[in-house]
């Protein structure tokens, strides 16, 4: 997935972005990083097709994505079910959009609830579960639909830290398993322990209107620990690169 | 002719051009809106001290929401026929007749703006009593600095369905005939009445466009208020907040119930989790003050209620035994009238329903579409319906006639009940979809849905509660609808618009040929058999509704 050229504005005439360029490659974890209010979550919404540049494209596979398709699949910064479902029927509901059968449909919702960890929990209301647990059925609802492209905007933003730590251990495994189509994942956060303990790449965004300011490849070997020395130097690195102004591009 | 258009005739009235009375007409538009105004004003007073006597005294709390719970689930037009008599025969005159359309108006406006008040003086955050309590405020204080202004947003929102449900009944109330004696007070139901049977169309057209005129200033008027006082009156903070109990009821039927679910988007806030909270209030009941309001307001409450039981004590002794004999003899007929009226209340309400989710779907998905088509929309539902009806009669008889034949005026009325509720249901959804959280809305888009999946899925359950509030709002209308229209004698053309069996028929003919007796009997087997289905069933869905169906609660975050 690629972005070239993007600028955007929101109605109210605010310019957001001026010129973002980026290049997420095929089984690649990439994280955005910025500072609050910078544009993170407005970049993922672009990067989905469901707002609109006012100049530029976001191609996928070099092709121009130009609205939402349930290849490209959002995991929102708010924890989002629906109260009336349960865990199964909330995964299911993007499973239905592939026009499978009736017990096909149960599978692949069963299979992705256990993937995330919930397996007996299908009978389960969102308002019977915990935050940590209506995320992962969140999560399970994007993986079902068998996306291309996984955005996620602070996926862990709303958990406590055992939770959150809990679900990033799983997360790297669970996306890129071998019989999952998943090709790439772009995640938004602005704690950068997280973004470094998963990420293959990171992109900073800073400025007003926004800019890519630096593009950052960490290849500290996996699995990652933050007592390691390398993953401290990588800490202070991105960090200058978010207090500085202006950073020349690496 | 066009109206000012060229030669100007002397006539007898002052300030009439062409035959049309300009003069009158404005002064009957003014009247009718300020009675309409006016009334409207003394329900929110009046509502704010029952809605204070409520949270003071438990005693007057369950008397006061029992009665506004049955009153709002009986469309209380149908009582008419015997209140209109008592006003017009005890006080009498004039002033009789004006109090009777006034009575009628207050009671079409009143439910709402009471119970929305309630609810919100009992959402009052618990802080905010705590810092009266902390300075002894006494009840001006108390009403001025706090709860009349957290009331505000929530009055706001029960405007528009109070004023549409004002203008509703304008010519009914206005004009009204008993037996062969036709009343009427100055207004502009009664003007067109004139004019209609000088058969001076211009006039009417007139009277329409004038008409018209005011409906659109007024709702001008009230949304820019409401917008004013939403972005002024509402506590903004994110912070939960913790709250004086649950309202005593489940949640109220009608639409006050959706303002309180979640309208004007901040409102929302208020209606995540109540935990029951101790009442600081009653922390406080050995304050002298507080214990001798709540006794006399006790007191007064029981009077009311004696008073209440004393009356129709009376009026049931009085009834002789074979006039309870005829009564009874009658009740499988009335009763025969009441499902065929079901029926049409079904029909109506299951077309409005279709049209509102297809239509609303379209206005709240299309942001061009909706600026203009909702104050459009408001407009359109504020112009009384009784008041143009008979010239949709006159207009569309024959093509109806021809394609309906013996059914026509069955479908007529049907039309009319339609005309007259539609607005309900469509506005409730329209609330609701607008109330959704935006990530479903980008859920739907990631997951490329069709029209029916959304539907089934997402939208109809997260509008649920506000189309169980909307519906009720449409059934209570639809039955008033039927009342005018089952029995319209003389409605256009020198013809009677009537259907040919129907309780609200009955009822009508009974008032008018005075027989009390029956109209006062009919009017009783319905609003008992009505209260109870409605209490009942809507209850139980609000009930459900507010279990299951909270969108705001799929949400976890911020
Ligand atoms: N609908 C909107 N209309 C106008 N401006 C908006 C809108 N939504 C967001 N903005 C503005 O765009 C900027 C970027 O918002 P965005 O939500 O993308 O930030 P973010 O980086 O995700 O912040 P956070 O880390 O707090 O989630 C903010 O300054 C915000 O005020
Ligand atoms: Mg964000």
């Amino acid at each position: 997935m690629e972005v070239v050229d993007l600028d955007f504005r929101y109605e109210n005439g605010y310019k957001v972005f001026q010129d973002i360029n980026l290049k997420a490659e095929k089984g690649k974890f990439v994280a955005i990083v910025g500072p609050s209010g910078v544009g993170k979550s407005t970049l993922l919404r672009l990067l989905g097709a469901f707002l609109k540049p006012e100049k530029g494209q976001v191609l996928l596979h070099g092709k121009p994505v130009l609205r939402p398709t349930p290849l490209i699949s959002m995991v929102h910064q708010s924890i989002v079910t629906f109260p009336w479902m349960t865990a199964e029927e909330n995964v299911a509901l993007s499973v239905k959009t592939r026009n499978l059968p009736k017990d096909r449909v149960k599978e692949i919702s069963s299979h992705a609830l256990e993937m995330v960890g919930l397996q007996g929990f299908n009978d389960l209301y969102p308002k019977e579960m915990s935050g940590g647990m209506r995320q992962r059925v969140a999560v399970a609802r994007s993986l079902a639909a068998e996306p291309k492209i996984l955005l996620m905007d602070e996926p862990f933003a709303h958990l406590d830290e055992l939770t959150a730590e809990g679900l990033r251990q799983d997360i790297y495994n669970i996306l890129f398993n071998e019989d999952s189509p998943l090709e790439t994942v772009i995640m938004v956060s602005h704690n950068l322990t997280e973004v470094i303990e998963l990420s293959d790449t990171v992109f900073i965004l800073n400025g007003s209107p926004a800019t890519i300011v630096a593009k950052v490849d960490i290849d500290i070997p996996r699995p990652r620990s933050p007592r390691d020395p390398a993953f401290d130097q990588m800490l202070d690195r991105l960090y200058s690169y978010l207090t500085k102004k202006e950073v020349k591009k690496q | 002719m066009i109206p000012g258009a060229g030669v100007l005739l002397a006539t007898s009235s002052p300030g009439t051009i062409n035959g049309i009375p300009f003069l009158t007409i404005t002064l009957a538009v003014l009247a009718t809106s300020i009675r309409v105004l006016a009334l409207i004003l003394l329900s929110i007073i009046s509502g704010w001290l029952l809605a204070y006597g409520a949270i003071k005294s438990k005693i007057f709390e369950n008397v006061f929401i029992s009665l506004i719970e049955i009153f709002e689930s009986v469309p209380v037009i149908t009582f008419f026929p015997v209140v209109l008599i008592i006003f017009v025969n005890r006080i009498g005159g004039e002033l009789g007749v004006e109090l009777a359309a006034d009575f009628l108006v207050f009671t079409a406006v009143v439910w709402n703006i009471w119970m929305g008040e309630y609810q919100a003086f009992k959402t009052v955050p618990n802080e905010m009593v705590e810092v009266a309590n902390n300075y002894d405020y006494g009840f001006l204080d108390r009403m001025s600095m706090i709860y009349i202004p957290f009331s505000i947003p929530r009055i706001a929102a029960n405007l528009f369905p109070s004023v549409s449900d004002g203008f509703f009944y304008i010519t009914v109330s206005e004009v009204f005939s008993i037996g062969l004696t036709t009343y009427a007070t100055f207004g502009i139901g009664t003007e067109i009445s004139a004019l209609l049977a000088e058969s001076n169309y211009y006039g009417i057209l007139t009277a329409f466009i004038i008409m018209g005129l005011v409906i659109v200033v007024i709702i001008l008027g009230l949304r820019s208020f409401s917008e004013r006082a939403v972005a002024r009156y509402t506590v903004d903070t994110d912070m939960p907040i913790m709250r004086r109990g649950k309202p005593r009821i489940r949640q109220t039927a009608r639409l006050s119930a959706v303002a309180s679910l979640n309208t004007l988007g901040k409102l929302a806030k208020y209606n995540r989790e109540r935990r029951p909270q101790k009442d600081p209030e009653e922390l406080f009941s050995t304050n002298p003050r507080n214990g001798k309001g709540n006794i006399i307001i006790g007191i007064i409450a029981l009077a009311i209620l004696v008073y209440i039981v004393y009356s129709a004590v009376e009026l049931i002794m009085s009834v002789s035994a074979s006039e309870w004999g005829y009564l009874f003899s009658k009740t499988p007929y009335l009763l025969y009238g009441l499902l065929l009226d079901y029926i049409r209340v079904l029909s109506i309400t299951a077309v409005s329903l279709v049209l509102a989710l297809t239509l609303g779907y379209y206005f709240a998905t299309r942001r061009r579409v909706e600026k203009f088509g909702i104050p459009i929309i408001q407009t359109i539902s504020a112009y009384p319906v009784p008041a143009y009806f008979p010239f949709i009669f006159l207009g569309i008889y024959p093509f109806v006639d021809s394609i309906f034949g013996p059914y026509t005026e069955e479908s007529l009325v049907l039309l009319l009940g339609f005309l007259a509720t539609f607005y309900y249901v469509f506005y409730g959804f329209w609330m609701g979809v607008k109330a959704m959280p935006a990530e479903y809305n980008e859920i739907m888009r990631n997951l490329d849905m069709g029209f029916f999946r959304k539907m089934r899925y997402v939208i109809l359950p997260s509008t649920f509660p506000y189309l169980i509030a909307g519906i009720t709002s449409t059934v209570n209308s639809a039955w008033g609808g039927l009342e005018i229209g089952e029995y319209w004698p003389n409605i256009a053309g020198g013809k009677t618009l009537q259907v040919h069996a129907g309780l609200m028929k009955t009822i009508d003919l009974a008032t008018s040929s005075g027989n009390i007796a029956l109209a006062a009997w009919g009017s009783f087997l319905f609003a008992m058999i009505v209260a109870v289905y409605s209490i009942i069933f809507t209850r139980k869905m609000m009930d459900l509704a507010k279990k299951k169906y909270v969108a705001e609660e799929g949400i976890y975050s911020v």
